[in-house]
C-alpha cells in the first residue's frame, strides 16, 4: 500500500479532473488558411466531438489539388474521444478522492500514452491528407505534410496550425498531476 | 569626406529638381492646394484608401436605361449597376423565370425617382422604391441583396414621373400621372380631352411579409400634367404636395400651349382623409381599382396657386414649409403648411376648379425668393440647419439660401445645367449637411471625348465649410434624374443566400442532382460549384443536358458555393439564355428547345482558376 496523498495534492487532482471535463466542450486544435482572396482566413477547428469552421469552402477549394474531403464522418476519433477524455477526468477525480500515490503513476502513464497516441494520430491524418492526393486532380502539387503547429505554405494558401483552449486545459491538468507528485516527493 | 560630396550634391540636385517641376509659384487663385492650414485638400477629401469604405451610398436612378446606379460618396466610385426595369445580361435579369415574368415583356423602362423606405421620417435602409415613366410600373428592391423583389404595373396612372414619394412611415408611396389619358388608356379623341381624359394618382402599398406591391386606391384628377411631389413630415405628416403644369389642358405643341397661364397649381392633399373615404366606401370601383372622384365627394384635396409651370416641390425637414421651384419663373415660392391648415379652417377658398377648392394664394404663401440672376430653379434639398439648396438649370449653379428669411447665403457654379441635386439624407427629417451632389445634364468637355454624345456628370460639393466647393466629378451613363444618399451603416446586406430546405427546386447535395422527364417536359435539378455543373449525378456525363427538339426545358440551378462573392453564371451558346446564381441562390430557367443541335453551356461569371473549364453541353436531338 502506498501512502496517502496530501490535501493540497488532492485539490490539485480535483482541479485537474474538472479541467479535463471542461476541455471536452472546447476546441483543441485548429488550422487557419489565409490566401490573397481570403484575407479574413478560413478556419478548421477541431473539438473532441465535432469539426467546425468553413469546412465546405475548404473542401471546395481542396478538390483542386485532389485532397480528400474533411468531414466529421471521416474522423471516427470524434465518436469516442469525448468518452476517453471523460474517463480520464473520472479517473483523475477518483485519484483525488482515493489519494493514493500508486494511482498517480497510472494517471501519469495514461497521460503520456494518450498524448503520444494523440500526436501520432494527428500526424497520421496530416500525412494522409497531404500526401494521398488524387492523381487526377486539376492542379498537381508535391505531397506535403502540414506541421501540427506553425506555418506552412500550400499553393496560394499560408496555413497556421495551432493548439487551442482544450489542449491548454489538458496541458494544465497534466501539470497539476505532476505537481501533486512533486508535492509528495519527500514522502 | 570624399564620399559626402556626391551625396550632398545629389540631395541638392533632387531638391532643385523638385522645386522646378512641382512648386506652385501662384500666389493667389483657386488652386486646390491653397487650403487653410489643418483643412484637408480636395484630393484628400475624396480619397478612400484600400481597406476603408465610403461614408454614404448614393442610389441614382438610371433614367431610360431602366437601371439603378449605386455610388460611394465621397469617392464617387460606381459600385454597382442594378437592373430594375430593363433586362440585363450581366446579371441574367429578365432571363430567369421569375424576373422574366416580373418584367412583363417590356424591354425598357424609364426610371426617374428613387425613394427609400422610411421610419419616423428617417431612411431605414430596408427598401428602395422605383417608378417607371415609360411603362407605368413601380418596383421594390430589397437592400439586403440589392435585388428587385417585385414590379407592379399600375393601371390608369400614365407616366408616373411624379413618383415615387414615400410617407414618413412607408404607409404609402404615391404615383401621380405625368400624362393624362382616358381611364384604362382606352381610345378617345383628343378633341374630347377635357371630358374624357384624366390624371390619376395611385396610392401603392407594400406587403412587407411577401414583399409584394399592390394598388391600395387611386384619385381621379383633372387632365393636367403632374410633375414632382413630396410627402409631408412631422406636423404635415398626413399631407403631401404635388406640382402641376398644363392646367391649360393643351393637347398639342405643349412647349407653347402649356406655358400660357401665369399660374398653375400645387395640389395639396391629406392622404389620411382619402384613406378614410375609401374605408367608408366613398370610392368607385372601376376595373377592380377603388377610385375617388373629387367631382363626387369632398375629398381632402386642395389647390394652391403657384407661379407657372413649377418643377420641384420640396418639404422642409421640419415639415413646416413646402418650397416650389419656378422653372419658367425665376423664383422659389415658400409656402407654409400651418398657414394652409389655417386657410382651410377659415375657408379661405377663392374658387372651385373641377371639384377641388382653390386656397387663397396670399393666405398660404410665406415669401417669394428670387436670388439675383439665378435662372431656372428646379429642385431643393436641405442641410442639417434647414438651409435650402436649389439647383438652377439655366444659370448652371446651386444656390444656398435661408427659407426663414429668403436671403441668399452662397452659390457655386456646376458644369453644366443641374436637374436634381441630392444632399446626404436630404429627404429625411434630419439631413446630415455633409455633401450635396449636383446631377448635371450636360458634361461637355469635362471628360475624355466619346463622340458627339457626352456622358452626364455628377459633381460632389462639400458642405462642411461655409463656402460650397466642388470636390469631385464623376461621369455617369444616361441618365440620373434623381438620387438619394443614405449613411452607409444603415444598409445591412447578406453575404450568401441562406439554405432553404423547403424550396423544392433547390439542390444542395451533389447526390440529389437529377434530370426528370415528364412527357415533353425536361426538368433539371442541378447545381453549380467551383468549377463544374452537376445536372445529373447518376449520368455518365454529369454536366450534359440531353433533350428532344420541341421539349420544354426547365433548369433549376443552385449555387452551392456558400462563399462570399463566388457567383456563377450559366449561359447557353446560341440559345439566347443566360442567368446568374449568387452564392446559395437557386434560379429557374425555362425555354423551349426549338432548334436541334449541339450547344455548349458554360459559366459566364468568372468564378475560379478553372472557370474556363466550367462547361458542359445542351444536346437537342432532332425530331
Ligand atoms: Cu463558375
Amino acid at each position: 500500500m502506498s501512502k496517502g496523498l496530501s490535501t493540497v495534492s488532492g485539490i490539485c487532482l480535483a482541479v485537474a479532473a474538472v479541467l479535463q471535463g471542461i476541455s471536452i466542450l472546447l476546441p483543441w486544435w485548429g488550422m487557419k488558411f489565409i490566401a490573397p482572396q481570403y484575407p479574413e482566413g478560413l478556419d478548421i477547428v477541431v473539438y473532441p466531438y465535432k469539426l467546425e469552421g468553413r469546412i465546405d469552402i475548404i473542401n471546395g477549394l481542396n478538390h483542386y489539388i485532389g485532397m480528400k474531403e474533411f468531414s466529421a464522418a471521416t474522423f471516427h476519433e470524434l465518436d469516442y474521444l469525448p468518452y476517453v477524455i471523460g474517463a480520464m477526468a473520472i479517473l483523475t477525480l477518483i485519484a483525488a478522492i482515493v489519494r493514493k500515490k500508486g494511482i498517480l503513476y497510472v494517471l501519469i502513464g495514461l497521460f503520456v500514452i494518450g498524448g503520444t497516441l494523440g500526436i501520432y494520430d494527428m500526424l497520421h491524418w496530416l500525412r494522409s491528407f497531404g500526401t494521398e492526393l488524387d492523381p487526377h486532380a486539376p492542379i498537381k502539387i508535391s505531397p506535403f505534410i502540414p506541421p501540427i503547429i506553425g506555418e506552412n505554405r500550400i499553393a496560394n494558401f499560408i496555413t497556421y496550425s495551432y493548439f487551442s483552449y482544450g489542449s491548454f486545459l489538458i496541458g494544465a491538468a497534466f501539470l497539476l498531476v505532476l505537481l501533486s507528485l512533486w508535492k509528495e516527493r519527500k514522502l | 569626406m570624399k564620399k559626402a560630396v556626391p551625396a550632398v550634391s545629389g540631395i541638392l540636385v533632387g531638391f532643385l529638381a523638385a522645386t522646378v517641376f512641382f512648386a506652385d509659384f501662384t500666389t493667389q487663385g483657386t488652386s486646390t492646394s491653397a487650403t487653410p492650414t489643418g483643412e484637408k485638400s480636395t484630393a484628400e477629401k475624396v480619397y478612400i484608401p484600400f481597406g476603408q469604405q465610403d461614408e454614404y451610398y448614393m442610389f441614382a436612378s438610371g433614367g431610360h436605361s431602366g437601371q439603378l446606379f449605386v455610388y460611394g460618396v465621397p469617392s464617387m466610385r460606381r459600385i454597382r449597376t442594378v437592373p430594375v426595369f430593363s433586362p440585363d445580361s450581366a446579371t441574367g435579369y429578365g432571363f430567369d423565370k421569375e424576373t422574366k415574368e416580373m418584367l412583363g415583356g417590356f424591354r425598357w423602362g424609364d426610371f426617374h425617382h428613387p425613394a427609400f423606405s422610411e421610419k419616423n421620417g428617417e431612411y431605414d435602409g430596408k427598401y428602395m422604391f422605383a417608378t417607371d415613366v415609360a411603362n407605368n410600373r413601380v418596383a421594390v428592391m430589397d437592400l439586403s441583396t440589392f435585388v428587385v423583389k417585385d414590379i407592379l404595373k399600375v393601371p390608369n396612372t400614365v407616366g408616373p414621373h411624379c413618383a415615387a414619394f414615400v410617407t414618413q412611415n412607408s404607409e404609402y408611396l404615391f404615383l401621380p400621372t405625368r400624362f393624362s389619358a382616358p381611364i384604362g388608356q382606352q381610345y378617345a379623341s383628343l378633341d374630347d380631352y377635357k371630358t374624357k381624359y384624366n390624371g390619376f394618382m395611385s396610392a401603392v402599398k407594400m406587403n412587407e411579409k411577401t414583399k409584394k406591391l399592390e394598388v391600395a386606391w387611386q384619385v381621379k384628377l383633372p387632365p393636367w400634367s403632374y410633375d414632382l411631389s413630396d410627402a409631408g413630415k412631422k406636423v404635415s405628416g398626413d399631407w403631401a404636395v404635388v406640382t402641376t403644369y398644363n392646367t391649360e389642358e393643351a393637347t398639342t405643341n405643349m412647349e407653347i400651349n402649356a406655358s400660357q397661364k401665369d399660374r398653375d397649381y400645387i395640389l395639396l392633399f391629406n392622404w389620411r382623409e382619402l384613406e378614410k373615404m375609401v374605408r367608408e366606401g366613398k370610392a368607385d370601383t372601376i376595373n377592380g381599382v377603388k377610385i375617388i372622384d373629387p367631382l363626387k365627394v369632398k375629398s381632402g384635396l386642395y389647390l394652391v396657386p403657384v407661379a407657372k409651370s413649377p418643377h420641384g416641390v420640396d418639404v422642409t425637414p421640419d415639415g413646416k414649409r413646402f418650397i416650389a421651384s419656378g422653372k419658367l419663373a425665376p423664383a422659389m415660392t415658400v409656402f407654409s403648411f400651418e398657414k394652409a391648415f389655417e386657410a382651410i379652417k377659415n375657408n379661405k377658398i377663392t374658387e372651385q376648379v373641377k371639384g377641388i377648392p382653390v386656397l387663397d394664394y396670399a393666405s398660404v404663401m410665406e415669401r417669394e425668393v428670387n436670388p439675383e440672376n439665378a435662372l431656372g430653379p428646379l429642385h431643393t434639398q436641405f442641410d442639417d440647419k434647414g438651409m435650402a439648396y436649389t439647383t438652377m438649370f439655366i444659370s448652371s449653379e446651386i444656390v444656398k439660401w435661408d427659407p426663414n428669411t429668403g436671403k441668399t447665403l452662397d452659390r457655386v457654379p456646376v458644369q453644366y445645367s443641374p436637374g436634381h441635386s441630392v444632399s446626404a439624407e436630404g429627404d429625411s427629417v434630419s439631413p446630415d449637411g455633409r455633401y450635396i451632389v449636383a446631377l448635371n445634364k450636360l458634361a461637355k468637355d469635362t471628360y475624355l471625348s466619346v463622340g458627339p454624345s457626352h456622358p452626364e456628370s455628377m459633381q460632389l460639393i462639400d458642405l462642411a465649410s461655409d463656402k460650397m466647393r466642388v470636390i469631385q466629378s464623376a461621369p455617369v451613363d444616361p441618365e440620373p434624374h434623381y438620387a438619394q444618399m443614405i449613411k452607409a451603416d444603415k444598409i445591412k446586406t447578406i453575404e450568401v443566400y441562406p439554405k432553404d430546405e423547403t424550396n423544392p427546386n433547390a439542390v444542395y447535395q451533389q447526390k440529389n442532382a437529377r434530370i426528370e422527364r415528364k412527357g415533353n417536359e425536361v426538368h433539371v435539378y442541378g447545381l453549380a460549384m467551383r468549377s463544374k455543373f452537376i445536372f445529373d449525378d447518376k449520368a455518365k456525363r454529369k454536366d450534359t443536358i440531353e433533350v428532344k427538339e420541341g421539349d420544354k426545358v426547365v433548369i433549376h440551378l443552385t449555387n452551392v458555393d456558400f462563399d462570399e462573392d463566388i457567383t456563377h453564371g450559366f449561359g447557353i451558346n446560341g440559345y439566347d439564355q443566360d442567368i446568374e446564381v449568387q452564392p446559395g441562390e437557386t434560379k429557374t430557367l425555362e425555354f423551349v428547345a426549338n432548334k436541334a443541335g449541339t450547344f455548349p453551356l458554360y459559366c459566364t461569371n468568372f468564378c475560379s482558376a478553372l472557370h474556363q473549364e466550367m462547361n458542359g453541353y445542351l444536346l437537342v436531338q432532332p425530331k
